[in-house]
């Protein structure tokens, strides 16, 4: 119980009562069946990963375990041994030895670490919500815990001004820390921790904090649910994997002995074949790394945010890789391109248009036939609460008007006919954006804004969140536009992603453009073309000899 | 290439996910946040010490200050009513109108029918929590809008205290009331002024050291979050309304005896002079948080503002102008510390 395992993801084997047994869940929405009657079992001390596309069930499973989905009759829920009622009552999750970590974390960030850290003991009744909280005690517990733990973080700093790490390690400790409470009061086994998609938005370099500590709640004897799409951390951390296909379980296999091919092939099932993969992470080394067409954007020394004095060209029909780590400055130059920065210097040349970056607004920008993805698709990309119709066509309304009126019905026909097209599911145009998953909710706004036919597509993170399948969907769609001569400049801190569909890369690091890298490109030489470049300060020459 | 002078930025940053973003520590601190807190009452000393010598012979005097102490309790009351709601990310526009109602049904039971003074002021607290309970139930229950339903109750506690009394002053409130909160004195100054204190301290405790006032700043932060932390997110919104419709029964009832009489008026000033006061304060002593010290501090900085300005000779419109003007200003001073709070933490997340 004491050991931290080091690296190795053999599981040793733990005998005693499952963590979590649970059997036959099943969930439908309307005729729409999510989950189909699935079985899991989670022991002490075991790392299992929960793998599948958006849309597989696995937050369909997820939701059911944390209570806010309530399960169709016949299913059955074991916690330690002990049978749980289902559903399991909304918020009290971590009473019955569950505790959750979402991607969004659920911090305040206006508040301290120590008022997070213990929210949960928050919960108390009558008089119990007037007894004085003493702060100095509650500071020195927080320090003992980040130390038993062995992270750093302050109880006095404030949440929002933390590095996403530290806050997503906060996120792990509080959940890890009140199921030591339940183990406590349960002769010190069961206890499941579910880590819903936390590494999404962590950069490479500092994931190794996370799993570190992964390890040390498993060493405790916790149980852990790992719901990724991030094979690496999988493979760090998982001793098995539950793979989930169209609401059922299609594979519960160990880690160890499972190769990625066979991990993606699990997920992805009949629809993506093994040769699609090795052809697409070759697909760079068959381009030239010059392109030659005509140039649809001529960027001259524009500052703005982190980045100065940026220049480069991007050439019709190209996809121009910029790869960078988080901060680097690369995040913020589709959002500078589009005219969306304050405080912006520096020229751009369109073929149409010439002039200086700071004259541009979004509005702008679209006129003149760009158009911009944005990575963070709840807040920038759509709106959860209006139907797909509207967040697909919202950019073409006026071609939807008749008489003075719109035509809401045109809008949903032609909806539902670009649903097909790009293969969002389910194909009903007139759903909520929210009832969708991330990689449908994905294609809706990429969708929206192909509608415009740009010249232009600026891509920040266009996959964050996205299954294997449907990223490879997305990397087909946009070579055919890039075919068709449009460009496109691909900002992403997923280096196999860059190295497959990019024709030409460029480094970024500390704000500028570091350099070049020459095909044939990989993942691993992108990344340390990247990390080296990031050493060197703010070198401009970037020598790529393979 | 090897040899690095300079440790790059990302790396500087990247060893160990850390706590604090790195930065000269106390002197930091000390620029930042105790600056920060400290502001108000600098400036507070400021205005007092500025009117001292324009006016030193009338505001300078411990009988001026003793009045302003004792005749702005209502507000120093009235404005911790704000506290909790606010906290919960709720605006209650109605306290004023409630305090003014309140204050009627206390001089028409006692004065109009007769009744002890003592069994009227508890009939006006238990219908101040009432009310308060009814705003509280409309906006939960149905899951509308705080500032309208509030503001719509306002009108409807408005029209109430202006047909109670059929638009006349009620005189002649038993003269119990009035001893007990403005005539008497403790360390010379009106008991009154001393009830809003003890007010103050409870609500200072009640958001600062106990679970209700975390689950209040949880909630206002992210009712997701509470939610999922297990706290009963509407129940907390409805006892917030509730606490605020008692205390600002409380202010109503102190309003009387300061006044020795139960007057029908509009509220307007009193709403704006509260809410500018819960603003300023959320500027000070505990910096971008609703607390009960800052606003208390900031009713009297308000209050010692408009007394020098009328010893100066400014009639009484300089009230209206004075609170609109501190009351955006105090709104943009609070959204200020906000966003600089929002870049700090962008910066210390490169």
């Amino acid at each position: 119980m004491s050991g931290t395992e080091q690296t190795a993801p053999a599981f040793s084997g733990n005998s005693g009562t499952p963590a979590l047994l649970a059997s036959n869940l099943a969930k439908s929405f309307g005729a729409f069946r999510a989950l189909k009657g699935v079985d899991l079992t989670i022991n002490q001390g075991e790392v299992v990963a929960l793998l599948g596309e958006n849309g597989s069930g696995k937050s369909t499973l997820v939701k059911i375990l944390s209570g806010y989905h309530v399960p169709e009759p016949g299913g059955s829920l074991q916690m330690n041994g002990l049978d749980v009622p289902l559903p399991v009552p909304l918020g009290e999750a971590r009473t019955v030895g569950l505790g959750f970590v979402y991607q969004d974390l659920g911090l305040a960030p206006d508040l301290l670490v120590v008022e997070n850290l213990f929210v949960g003991h928050r919960v108390a009744d009558g008089l119990g919500s007037f007894a004085r909280i003493r702060w100095s005690d509650e500071r020195r517990r927080a320090r003992e815990i980040f130390e038993r733990y062995g992270v750093a973080l302050d109880p006095n700093a404030q949440v929002g001004q933390l590095r996403p790490t530290s806050q997503a390690l906060l996120a792990i400790v509080r959940a890890a820390e009140e199921l030591r409470e339940y183990r406590e009061q349960h002769g010190q086994s069961g206890g499941v921790l579910v880590l819903d998609e936390p590494t999404v938005f962590l950069p490479e370099s500092e994931k190794v904090f996370l799993f570190d500590l992964v390890r040390r709640v498993v060493g405790d004897g916790l149980g852990v649910l790992f719901v990724s799409h991030d094979m690496t951390a999988v493979r760090e951390i998982a001793h098995r994997a539950a793979v989930l296909r169209d609401g059922e379980k299609v594979g519960d296999v160990l880690v160890q002995s499972a190769s990625d091919a066979d991990l993606i092939e699990l997920v992805s099932g009949h629809r993506l074949d093994r040769s699609v993969i090795e052809q697409a992470t070759t697909y760079g080394s068959e381009q030239a790394a010059e392109a030659t067409g005509e140039v649809v954007l001529s960027v001259k020394e524009v500052s703005g945010g982190r980045l100065r004095g940026i220049s480069f060209d991007l050439h019709a029909g190209e996809i121009l890789g910029i790869a960078g780590l988080l901060g680097a400055g690369s995040e913020e130059l589709p959002y500078v391109l589009f005219g969306d920065v304050p405080n912006m210097s520096g020229e751009l040349h369109l073929p149409n248009w010439s002039g200086q970056v700071r004259e541009l607004s979004p509005s702008k920008a679209i006129s003149l036939g760009m158009a911009l993805v944005p990575a963070d698709r709840k807040q920038q990309g759509a709106v959860a609460e209006l139907p797909v119709s509207l967040n697909m066509l919202s950019l073409s309304l006026k071609s939807f008007m008749q008489s003075g009126f719109l035509r809401l019905d045109k809008l949903l026909g032609t909806a539902n006919v670009r649903a097909d097209d790009y293969d969002v599911r389910p194909r009903d145009a007139s759903l909520n954006m929210a009832s969708l998953s991330g990689g449908n909710q994905q294609k809706v706004v990429l969708a929206r804004w192909l509608e415009q036919a740009p010249r232009l597509l600026l891509l920040h993170e266009p996959t964050q969140g996205v299954d294997v399948a449907t990223r490879h969907e997305i990397y087909e769609l946009m070579r055919a536009r890039a075919a068709q001569g449009v460009g496109i400049l691909w900002v992403s801190t997923d280096f196999d992603e860059l190295a497959t569909v990019s024709h030409r890369i460029l480094l970024c690091a500390h704000g500028t453009i570091a350099g070049s890298i020459a095909p044939p490109y990989s993942r691993d030489r992108i990344t340390s073309e990247v990390y080296s470049a990031t050493a060197r300060g703010t070198a401009r020459e970037v020598t790529t000899a393979s | 290439m090897t040899t690095n002078v300079n440790t790059p930025p990302d790396q500087a940053a990247a060893p160990g996910p850390g706590g604090k973003p790195r930065s000269g520590g106390l002197s930091r601190i000390f620029n930042g946040r105790v600056a920060e807190a400290s502001l108000l009452p600098i400036a507070f000393a400021l205005v007092i010490a500025g009117f001292g010598i324009a006016r030193p012979d009338t505001f300078f005097q411990w009988s001026n200050f003793t009045s302003i102490f004792g005749l702005n309790s209502t507000q120093l009351v009235l404005v911790m009513a704000l506290l909790i709601p606010l906290t919960n990310g709720d605006l209650d526009l109605s306290v004023a109108e409630l305090s003014g109602m309140t204050g009627i049904l206390v001089g028409w039971l006692n004065v109009n029918h007769g009744w002890a003074i003592v069994p009227a002021i508890l009939v006006a607290l238990a219908v101040g929590v009432l009310c308060g309970a009814i705003n509280g139930w409309i906006i939960v229950r149905f899951d509308v809008n705080p500032f309208i339903v509030t503001l719509a109750m306002g009108s409807v506690f408005d029209g109430i205290a202006f047909w109670l009394p059929n638009q006349q002053t009620i005189p002649g409130i038993s003269t119990k009331l009035t001893d007990w909160t403005a005539l008497h004195h403790f360390l010379g100054i009106p008991l009154d002024f001393w009830y809003g204190i003890v007010i103050m301290l409870v609500f200072f405790y009640v958001l600062t050291f106990t679970p209700f006032g975390q689950r209040a700043l949880f909630i206002g932060q992210s009712r997701e979050v509470a939610r999922l932390s297990g706290f009963r997110v509407n129940s907390s919104r409805f006892w917030a309304f509730v606490v605020a419709g008692f205390i600002a029964a409380i202010s109503g009832v102190i309003n009387d005896g300061i006044l020795s009489a139960a007057t029908p008026q509009n509220q307007g000033n009193l709403l704006l002079a509260v809410y500018a006061a819960a603003f300023l304060g959320f500027t000070t002593i505990q910096p971008g948080r609703f607390n009960a010290i800052g606003a208390g501090i900031s009713v009297y900085f308000l209050a010692v503002a408009v007394n020098g300005m009328n010893l100066l000779g400014a009639q009484t419109y300089i009230q209206s102008l004075f609170y609109g003007v501190f009351l955006v200003v105090a709104v943009v001073a609070s959204r200020i510390i906000n966003r600089r709070r929002a870049a700090t933490a962008a910066r210390a997340a490169t």
